[in-house]
């Protein structure tokens, strides 16, 4: 019969798991975030960090707040549904200017550019009478609803008889601007 | 006796044997007797090895359970990815395609919300033509409008039917991208939103992957993985949705379901809805109004 003689064996396959172990945990230690599975298995300040972005698009409610001679031309008109920053670009430098302004009497709000043609990502303001700002939702397009109005520019100016069919706002001299009618 | 020394039984009815087949009659001509004293030694190793295995993945577990080591105590609702926790709003998002017109207003209203780049996207909205010979085209509604664009249009007398779908993220109540996210970066809110931890993201891409909507993408600005988010900072300040509040039609729709009152409360309660791949059985929150088979 043999005696069981590799103890040292053990002790040393012992102190190497314990070694192990110990450098396990303080990598994790280091490596996962300390707010970590709070609420969920995810940093839990990662909800702050994402909510913390700021709002960019102007909700038609932050134009009429200093514009309401607007939101009372506009009300229960047709294109009351339109909103500001179709026609008059995002306005975000516009609307923090005027917060600054409301504050400090010596920051002045510069007037709104006119419009440059650009449909895309526009963050100031701009005041536009174009009618492509109009056409780009009338234009007809297979896939509009049926009860969508459509208009065909061509047929529908000579229709009105239109003094200068190709004046940019000729859609304006007719229409209006904020109490469009039909 | 050695590891060397021990019988190694490859083939034959010992093998089948110790993997637990005797009772199938493969060994009633006699093999099992002569190959009784392999499987003794067999059976001791595979129980060596199976104790090995559990006692390694044991210890393995305790360091990499998130939480198992944090001591704090996590609500169960929070854990579980089934929509939101107790006492927090439910939302809901409806897309109505009758009402879409195709004017890209909510796509630069998502791009100047969102900062996202030029070529990436969001959200989307899709067109599909419907032509009178059984053709069904699908194109993209461009961001400036199709009248701007000035892209060549289908005919309208070919045309049978046609209509738009805006696309935005479902916010899967059992969401594949928030399951395959190696390092806990995509974030099911306790509002059921799902977010990205854009500090965590390593990049890796598996979630643009594992979406079968194809909602998620790699933001080639920031190289982390982006989402629609249903504008989650707006609606933690009880705004609207940049896009909902870009559209001039009513098509999008969003709002609170616990609240019978809230407008896509009523609207779901009066129109016939339905989502996108549910065979899949991702459980999507966003519903559709007039969708078709050809959409997906």
């Amino acid at each position: 019969m043999t005696s069981f003689n590799d103890t040292r064996h053990l002790w040393a396959l012992g102190a190497f798991l314990a070694a192990v172990g110990l450098v396990g945990m303080v990598v994790r230690r280091e490596l996962v975030p300390d707010d970590f599975g709070r609420q969920g298995p995810y940093r839990a300040s990662a909800l702050a960090d994402v909510a913390a972005r700021p709002s960019l698009f102007q909700a038609d409610a932050t134009c009429h707040a200093c514009h309401e001679e607007v939101q009372h031309e506009r009300a229960g008109k047709p294109h009351e549904a339109v909103r500001c920053a179709h026609c008059h670009g995002h306005g975000v430098e516009h609307v923090a200017t005027a917060r600054r302004a409301a504050e400090d009497p010596s920051v002045s709000l510069p007037p709104a550019a006119p419009w440059d043609g650009d449909f895309l990502t526009k963050l100031d303001l701009y005041v536009t009478k174009d009618r492509a700002t109009c056409l780009a939702c009338h234009t007809a397009v297979v896939g509009m609803p049926a009860d969508f109005k459509k208009i065909d520019v061509a047929v529908h100016l000579e229709e009105q008889g239109a003094s200068e069919p190709l004046a940019k706002d000729t859609c304006f001299e007719c229409h209006g601007g904020h109490d469009t009618a039909p | 006796m050695s590891l060397f020394e021990l019988p190694i039984v490859t083939s034959g009815p010992a093998a089948r044997c110790a993997s637990g087949g005797c009772a199938t009659g493969g060994c009633t001509s006699g093999g099992c007797s002569s190959g009784s004293a392999e499987r003794a030694s067999e059976t001791s190793r595979r129980e060596f090895l199976k104790t090995a295995t559990t006692m390694t993945l044991g210890a393995m577990s305790l360091t990499l359970l998130p939480g198992a080591m944090a001591g704090d105590e996590v609500p169960a609702a929070a854990l579980h990815p089934g929509g939101p926790a107790a006492n927090k709003p439910m939302y809901g998002f409806l897309i109505d395609t009758t009402k879409c017109t195709g004017a890209g207003k909510c796509l630069t209203a998502c791009r100047v919300e969102n900062g996202v780049p030029e070529g990436q996207a969001r959200t989307w909205v899709e067109r599909y033509v419907h032509f009178k010979d059984g053709r069904v085209e699908v194109d993209l509604v461009p961001e400036i409008g199709y009248a701007a664009s000035g892209e060549p249009q289908p005919a309208a007398e070919d045309v049978l039917r046609a209509y738009f779908v805006p696309k935005l993220c479902n916010q899967c109540v059992d969401a594949p991208c928030n399951q395959v996210c190696p390092v806990h970066a995509s974030i099911k809110s306790p509002e059921g939103i799902e977010l990205v931890d854009t500090d965590r993201c390593i990049g890796c891409g598996y979630c643009v992957q594992a979406c079968p909507y194809g909602i998620r993408y790699m933001n080639h600005e920031t190289n982390v993985a982006d989402k629609c988010n249903w504008c989650y900072h707006r609606v933690m300040r009880n705004e609207q949705p940049a896009c909902v509040e870009a559209c001039p039609t009513g098509a999008r729709v969003f709002g609170r379901v616990d609240d019978p009152e809230s407008e896509i409360s009523k609207r779901l309660a009066t129109l016939p809805t339905s989502v996108l791949k549910q065979h899949l059985g991702t459980l999507p929150l966003t519903r559709y109004v007039g969708l078709t088979d050809e959409v997906t």
